[in-house]
């Protein structure tokens, strides 16, 4: 099998609450492993829900957070090592798109100030009228006109065109990996389409692979072409989209795909939720056992005690759970 | 060494200058009050040579017998003159360069440590943050003021730089700890997220993305350090306790009150010192304010967008 | 079923004052929710629903201000009411779930506490009266009834969101309003959520208005969707009906802006949103629409009859 493209392994991260001295700890995930191949672009989805870690794994990826234990391998290559000896050579590869598109922006410079520093920093363009030109191909290229935003400082833009511009950001560079952490949950919902097309031409187009954070499975049904899903900072399953969502395997994975707000009058939701077990009272950690039992109505002693294996079911479909054992 | 010529110091520094005019154009009528009262003391400050000059000719404003003493004011002595036969409107503006003077290299100072310690504490976080916040808040935990009145007792004579110093080393912790509260939250931004995965290094992240957005926190911090460098020193001076070489306005008040001039209704001899000592806090908490309404989202007003 | 008004918007405007001029968020818009059914309005953001549902309970403040219109409540116009006689209409005839309301119950009260205090507000009853009424709701919503002796933190978004829909229907109101009630919860609490709205009509015959700009929320609750763009509302009707047939083009757009599984293309709207300081002339959507002719630039056109349940603000449909 060829080298993957990015390969993470084991990877946890335990953050400590309180002061130095309280000893209290929360994983915000544990042993999270997948990989991305290499051989064609795939978009994948990480699914979860608030709380679930999916900004935590973005982040350790990114190299903005260091994890607790385990290693992010690019290329063949561990993260770390590679950013210490060149971070410009990462991060011509891997490249972020945030959730926020208001924050994203420094309110003391123009928009194209991004722009500009990406062009510069990833040494683009040898002079002024190249940048200018570079710029202007990308911007069209995601179909948007220089003079509404040329010029403007973030507050005198709204957040799609904002978000846009992300993407234009992300043309120029031209990365290897993106890392889309919920980049249209606060988007208008007419633009949404547009932007994910947007990355899944950027897949056909430039061959750019992405994981793309979300907490919609509609959303990631759309855009993905795997999906992994996330519960509690574990991994519980994982599979190409039409098979994790059609026949979902997990039962975590079942109420999920079960309560998705199908928008379309004809397809309301046949059975009810029983309000009073939907969720759980906030709880401390899950030292042991599956992340999922408290909400499982298949839950047994073995649940709760050990850890459920990351089984493969069959090639690319993998599930953590006793019932598949 | 590579970042540092590549971070162009002069565009940046004109971006700064551009954005502040522009900030000072839709200033609010506090902010622009506070800044025209500050201009005139720093105006009367700076040419108070000149002034006392046409006054007094060369003599020095605080030589004594150099006119009868306890003249009302009158055309040649405008706010008439005191016990010792001086001037009193040359000698008031004598103590204002002083206190002025003194209260601005303090203030300075003290912001500059501020803004380093609080840099660093907040920037670079972990050991550094936990060794700096400590130092900081014992700084501010002692009492500063019977500190500096013990200190004072022992040290008689020192220049301006010296008693700006002291002032400084026991006023930083403030503003230390205003800079590093802002570069906490701001580092948190994502758009510092964005910096970093744009190649951008730690001295270019603090100067291009964090630095101009704690400007105006900068300017409130350097505000209040100047009051309280004034005040410490005007209160040292009031109960005689400052350096006895050097003639503030805190020292011109101890004399006032010494010669009893409240009870002996010789108001000619307060009035300036008192008057230019609440211009200059009014015109630096003025600034502050106007910089805090201005800066301070909380206190935005809602536009409807 | 002859179909009973509960409350009817007419020609409602809401501007808010500012130094470059009126925003006009809420611009002209006129609507009925009949006793009984689950009314939605949907719209992008800056569309103006939430404001429209802040001057339907008049919360609005200045700088803003409600230059003409009528809100008929059970024959009362709501706009000329006092604020006490509209205080006391609010919770016990109309209740509102506002944006966000789960974070804004106090951390250190107990649930069972903060419910009383927000039922005897409103109401002469007894404390102890109160606390069964509490008590009862929230079995109602589907919490157990140890939730009453805790405190905020100890319960997940969507439980807390439900503790506020039980204070809510506490008084049994006529009307429950709720703007966005499940923006920020996740699928499942989402589906507890909007479960509990439909039951509040099926269950009890509460009028529920949904304000969201999520159109799946929609889809799985609504009975009737009125669609806002631009400050005003371009069309209403049954949720079948405009899901299957929608008549104004921007309701088109929408529509096939949604991605849904099984869906292998949407497309999405050109263009953004236009300003309230500034709506374009005509029909406020005609930058945007594939379709605007010599007439939508210049003529606006009004919400008129399409058949008898529904209406459309198009030049182009008759």
């Amino acid at each position: 099998m060829n080298q993957p493209l990015l390969e993470v392994k084991n990877l946890t991260k335990v953050y400590r609450i309180g002061g130095l001295l309280s000893g209290r700890t929360v994983k915000a995930i544990d042993s999270v492993s997948f990989q991305i191949p290499s051989d064609k672009p795939k978009i994948i989805a990480l699914v979860g829900e608030s709380g679930s870690g999916k900004s935590t794994i973005a982040r350790i990826i990114l190299g903005l957070l260091q994890p607790t234990s385990g290693e992010v391998i690019y290329k063949g290559r561990n993260i770390l090592e590679w950013l210490k000896k060149n971070k410009l050579e990462y991060y011509k590869e891997v490249q972020p798109i945030f959730q926020d598109p208001y924050g994203i922006y420094n309110p003391f410079y123009r928009v194209e100030r991004v722009l500009e520093l990406a062009v510069k920093k990833f040494k683009l363009s040898s002079n002024r009228e190249d940048t200018r030109k570079l710029i202007l191909k990308a911007m069209e290229d995601i179909g948007l006109r220089p003079e509404d935003i040329l010029g403007r400082y973030p507050h005198q833009l709204s957040g799609g065109e904002r978000q846009r511009l992300m993407l234009v950001r992300i043309l120029l560079i031209k990365p290897n990996l993106i890392i889309a952490d919920e980049p249209i949950s606060m988007i208008d919902v007419s633009l949404r389409a547009m932007f994910l097309n947007y990355l899944i031409s950027f897949k056909d187009k430039y061959n750019i692979s992405s994981i793309f954070i979300t907490h919609d499975l509609n959303v990631a049904s759309y855009v993905a072409d795997d999906i992994l899903v996330l519960c509690h900072g574990r991994i519980v399953e994982e599979g190409p989209k039409d098979e994790v969502i059609t026949e979902p395997l997990h039962p975590y994975t079942k109420l999920l795909t079960s309560s998705i707000p199908i928008p379309d009058p004809t397809k309301r939701w046949k059975e009810q939720l029983d309000l009073t077990s939907i969720e759980s009272f906030k709880k401390l950690k899950v030292e042991k056992g599956c992340v999922f039992f408290a909400r499982c109505p298949f839950a047994s002693e073995k649940c709760r005690n050990e850890t459920p294996p990351f089984l493969e079911i069959k090639t690319g479909r993998k599930v953590a759970c006793f019932l598949y054992l | 060494m590579n970042n540092l010529a590549r971070f162009n110091l002069a565009k940046q520094v004109k971006l700064y200058i551009t954005k502040g005019i522009q900030d000072i154009l839709r200033l609010n009528s506090k902010l622009k009050i506070g800044m025209l009262i500050l201009l005139v003391i720093s105006a009367l400050a700076i040419l108070e040579p000149v002034i006392n000059q046409a006054i007094l000719g060369p003599i020095s404003p605080i030589t004594p017998g150099i006119f009868k003493p306890l003249l009302k004011p009158s055309r040649e002595h405008l706010l008439g003159t005191d016990l010792l036969g001086r001037d009193l409107l040359a000698l008031s503006l004598h103590g204002l360069k002083y206190s002025f003077l003194i209260g601005i290299v303090a203030g300075f100072l003290s912001s500059f440590i501020g803004i380093v310690i609080g840099f660093i504490s907040g920037y670079k976080g972990g050991i550094y943050d936990s060794i700096l916040r400590t130092i900081t808040d014992f700084m501010i935990i002692i009492p500063t003021w019977p500190i500096l009145a013990i200190l004072a007792t022992y040290i008689k004579f020192m220049r301006i730089e010296g008693l700006a110093m002291i002032l400084a080393i026991f006023t930083w912790p403030l503003s230390a700890r205003i800079i590093r509260g802002q570069v906490l939250s701001l580092k948190e931004r994502p758009y510092v997220d964005l910096a970093k995965v744009t190649n951008l290094s730690d001295f270019e992240i603090i100067f291009l993305e964090l630095m101009p957005n704690i400007l105006p926190y900068i300017g409130v911090g350097i505000g209040n350090s100047v009051i309280g460098a004034v005040l410490a020193e005007t209160g040292l001076e009031v109960i005689g306790l400052g350096p006895g070489n050097i003639v503030t306005l805190g020292t011109l008040l101890n004399w006032a009150l010494g010669f009893g001039a409240v009870i002996m209704g010789n108001w000619n001899i307060l009035i300036a010192p008192v008057l230019f000592l609440i211009s200059i806090f009014l015109s630096f908490n003025l600034v502050n304010v106007g910089l805090d309404e201005i800066y301070n989202p909380r206190l935005k007003k809602v536009t409807g967008e | 079923m002859e179909k009973v008004k509960l409350l009817e918007v007419k020609n409602l405007k809401v501007y808010y004052n500012s130094i470059w001029g009126d925003y006009k968020s809420v611009d002209d818009v006129s609507f009925i929710a009949y006793e009984g059914e689950v009314l939605s309005i949907a719209g992008e953001s800056g569309c103006g629903k939430s404001t429209l549902v802040d001057g339907i309970l008049g919360l609005i403040k200045p700088p803003g201000y409600i230059p003409s219109g009528e809100v008929i409540f059970e024959g009362k116009d709501l706009l000329k009411l006092s604020s006490e006689e509209l205080r006391k209409i609010r919770w016990t005839k109309i209740a509102y779930v506002p944006q966000g309301a789960m974070n804004s119950l106090n951390p250190v009260i107990k649930i069972e506490e903060q419910m009383i205090d927000s039922i005897l507000d409103h109401t002469n009853i007894s404390r102890e009266e109160a606390r069964k009424l509490a008590i009862s709701r929230l079995k109602e919503v589907g919490l157990p009834v140890e939730v009453a002796e805790m405190y905020p933190h100890e319960l997940s978004g969507g439980m807390k969101q439900r503790v506020i829909i039980a204070t809510a229907i506490a008084l049994k109101p006529k009307l429950v309003i709720a703007d966005e009630p499940t923006t920020a919860l996740d699928v499942v609490a989402q589906k507890g959520i909007l479960q509990l709205l439909r039951s509040l009509k099926e269950d009890y015959g509460i009028t529920v208005i949904v304000v969201s700009h999520d159109f799946a929320v929609h889809a799985q609750i609504a009975d009737r969707i009125a669609i806002m763009y631009a400050g005003k509302i371009v069309e209403v009707g049954p949720i079948y009906d405009v899901f299957k047939n929608p008549l104004h083009p921007y309701t088109k757009g929408l529509i096939s802006s949604i991605p849904v599984i099984g869906k292998s293309y949407i497309k999405g709207i050109p263009g953004l949103a236009p300003s309230p300081l500034n709506w374009p002339s005509g029909c406020r959507f005609h930058p945007r629409c594939p379709f605007a002719s010599e007439k939508c630039r210049n003529v606006e056109p009004i919400l008129k009859e399409f058949n008898s349940e529904r209406y459309v603000a198009c030049h182009l449909s008759r």
